[in-house]
């Protein structure tokens, strides 16, 4: 098991208003899973990813990640986002001032990787992701499928465990969006990476091996 | 400083144009740039005035001045034994009896007090150097007169003046009794400390003892070191085997507290214009703060990809500093540049009888400029850290969520 999420609550306040977002959530996640979480919009799908990524806390419920309970206020969350998870968003959310293979270089030396083995480790990914060609461009010189790519290859750098992909082509065209349907597909594959990824195009959840929707702020499966 | 942090640092080096000279860090350059320059300018202008009013202190006064305590004057057969033990310490240069008085000197009805000096031997004395018109020896008949006493008294190079002595053991029913004696001025004075310049006339030794009425003997002996900053350590030593029958007072009884005044009023003028970098550090923390809005998408990355938040402060921080310590650097030139202007203008002098001297100089001390860049720098890095205090409160999901 990489990831197993127990009865995740959680809230907001609006004004004077507490809105329930999530009322006992649970996902288990094993090695080589492809899980696709879908939903209606505001339904609380993007507060599961992130806090399934130790960005946000849940008000209560359990999280383990590779065997270990963890708190993502805890220092540990740090360590685990950066060793055991990748993330993809909507917008590739890249460096605008570094170059592709800088840009990937960074989970690695925030890691503690030396820049030589970091910058090798960059470049065999982005070669493997049909980008050896765009290896030194800035991210503005680079179309919105290969950032969007350059984004997946960063979330691989460190060999995560699970990679959490929010809405990862809501923000491509058609033919972008399915070359990196296409691309997860195959790193889900060829190397039985697990990946949880949040949309809200049925469709293309499809193509997961596992479904859940989440609707009043609980999750089941689908099929 | 790990691995991420010296890949930026090489990154910012590496790539200055597109991290380091942006519109938004051009008036934080600017501004610290021109306190910087304004400070260091103080500074260096301050040491110069400091430097050369102590110089010219040394250079026109003696550094161990030994006169007598029960009478006014020092007779020969002292004069001797007390050069016998000033001579017997190293690193005296030189050492001279004379006679050194107080009187009035006169010229068409213009009067205006002098300070008279004789030397036993002209040869000995240090004053030739200063000598900026006319020649250095001098006969009987001939003086030597300070630049701004002859010029207030409208007198120049083969000029006569009037020196006049009021005898107090001569008075009668019609006054004072004064003695006078007219000499023919040979030289002109000039050393560059105002009260000098403007009383100071030297004549011969043997008019000097007709015009004070005192035939034999010297008032005191002015002794010359080859390090003036000893004086008061020679200065007891010598007092001590003349077993303090003589006042002997090293140069610093003097002049100490002029000089302590001005070192204190040089770190006035350091606090005051530092006031000026901290102002431009307001412009750093404007600076600092639109860089983190502007970065705030990176920030987040960074966060998401398991940087810690004091590891993202870090690369925000070497950013800004590297743009702020070129700042500072470019601001010690301008001080520089600046010092030099001010030292070459020929518009603004100095007051002689406010400031003492009238030159504006400046003078480069590593110190100072140490001093600058520290006090540069860590204020400036004290409003750098200011702003990137934000970057600890910033919550990723409000970022990632606003963009969406």
């Amino acid at each position: 098991m990489i990831l197993s999420a127990r009865d995740i609550f959680k809230s907001y306040k609006d004004s004077d208003q507490v809105i329930e977002v999530l009322k006992g959530a649970s996902l288990e996640v094993s090695s080589g899973d492809l899980i696709c979480i879908t939903g209606k919009s505001g339904c609380g799908k993007s507060t599961l990813l992130y806090i399934l990524g130790l960005l946000d806390a849940p008000d209560k419920g359990e999280l383990e990640i590779a065997g270990k309970m963890i708190d993502s206020r805890s220092n540990l969350a740090h360590e685990f986002r950066n060793r055991d998870l990748g993330f993809v968003f909507q917008f590739h959310y890249l460096i605008e001032d570094l170059t592709a293979t800088d840009n990937v270089m960074l989970p690695q030396l925030i890691l503690g990787k030396s820049e030589g083995a970091a910058r090798k480790r960059a470049q065999e990914l982005l070669d493997y992701l049909g980008l050896s060609h765009r290896l030194d461009r800035y991210p503005n010189q680079l179309s919105g499928g290969e950032q969007q790519r350059v984004s997946l290859a960063r979330a691989l750098a460190n060999d995560p465990k699970l990679v959490l992909a929010d809405e990862p082509t809501g923000n491509l065209d058609p033919a972008h969006s399915s070359e990196v349907w296409k691309m997860i597909r195959d790193l889900n594959k060829e190397l039985d990476q697990s990946f949880v990824i949040v949309t809200h195009d049925h469709e293309a959840a499809m193509q997961a091996n596992k479904v859940y929707e989440l609707s009043e702020g609980v999750l089941r499966q689908d099929g | 400083m790990n691995q991420l942090e010296a890949f930026f640092l090489k990154h910012y080096i590496k790539t200055p144009k597109r991290n380091l000279f942006r519109f938004s860090f051009v008036f934080m350059v600017l501004g610290i740039a021109l306190s910087v320059a304004i400070l260091s300018a103080g500074l260096n202008l301050f040491q110069g005035y400091e430097s050369n009013l102590k110089r010219l202190l040394l250079d026109s006064f003696a550094h161990i001045n030994i006169s007598s305590i029960y009478r006014d004057y020092i007779d020969e057969n002292s004069s001797d034994d007390i050069l016998d033990i000033v001579f017997e310490k190293d690193g005296v240069r030189s050492a001279v009896p004379l006679l050194q008085h107080q009187l009035m000197a006169q010229v068409d009805g213009k009067v205006r007090a002098a300070n008279l000096m004789a030397f036993k031997e002209n040869d000995n004395t240090y004053y030739h150097e200063y000598i900026s018109q006319g020649k250095n020896e001098i006969t009987f008949g001939e003086i030597i007169v300070g630049h701004y006493l002859a010029e207030e008294l409208g007198l120049g190079l083969g000029d006569e003046i009037t020196l006049m002595y009021p005898r107090l053991d001569q008075i009668s029913a019609f006054g004072l009794h004064s003695v006078t004696g007219n000499f023919k001025i040979v030289g002109i004075y000039r050393c560059g400390y105002y009260e000098n310049d403007r009383s100071l006339v030297i004549c011969d030794i043997d008019e000097a003892r007709d015009l004070l009425n005192l035939p034999t003997g010297y008032t005191r002996i002015h002794v010359k070191l080859d390090k003036p900053d000893n004086a008061a350590y020679y200065g007891a030593e010598i007092a001590s085997e003349l077993n303090n029958r003589f006042s002997v007072i090293p140069w610093n009884y003097y002049a100490e507290s002029l000089l302590r005044l001005v070192k204190m009023e040089k770190w006035l003028i350091y606090i005051v214009f530092s006031f000026l970098v901290l102002i431009a550090g307001i412009n750093v923390i404007s600076a600092v703060g639109t860089i983190i809005l502007d970065k705030t998408d990176e920030i987040a990355i960074l966060h998401t990809l398991g940087a810690k938040p004091k590891s993202i402060k870090k690369l925000f921080a070497y950013r800004v500093g590297i743009a702020a310590v070129i700042a500072v650097i470019i601001g010690q030139i301008f001080g520089l540049i600046l010092s030099w202007l001010v030292e070459k203008q020929g518009i603004y002098k100095l007051k002689g009888e406010v400031y003492f001297i009238e030159t504006l100089t400046f003078e480069l001390s590593y110190m100072n400029l140490g001093i600058v860049f520290i006090t540069a720098t860590i204020l400036i890095f004290i409003c750098i850290m200011i702003p990137l205090r934000q970057i600890q409160k910033m919550q990723v999901m409000d970022i990632v969520r606003r963009n969406y």
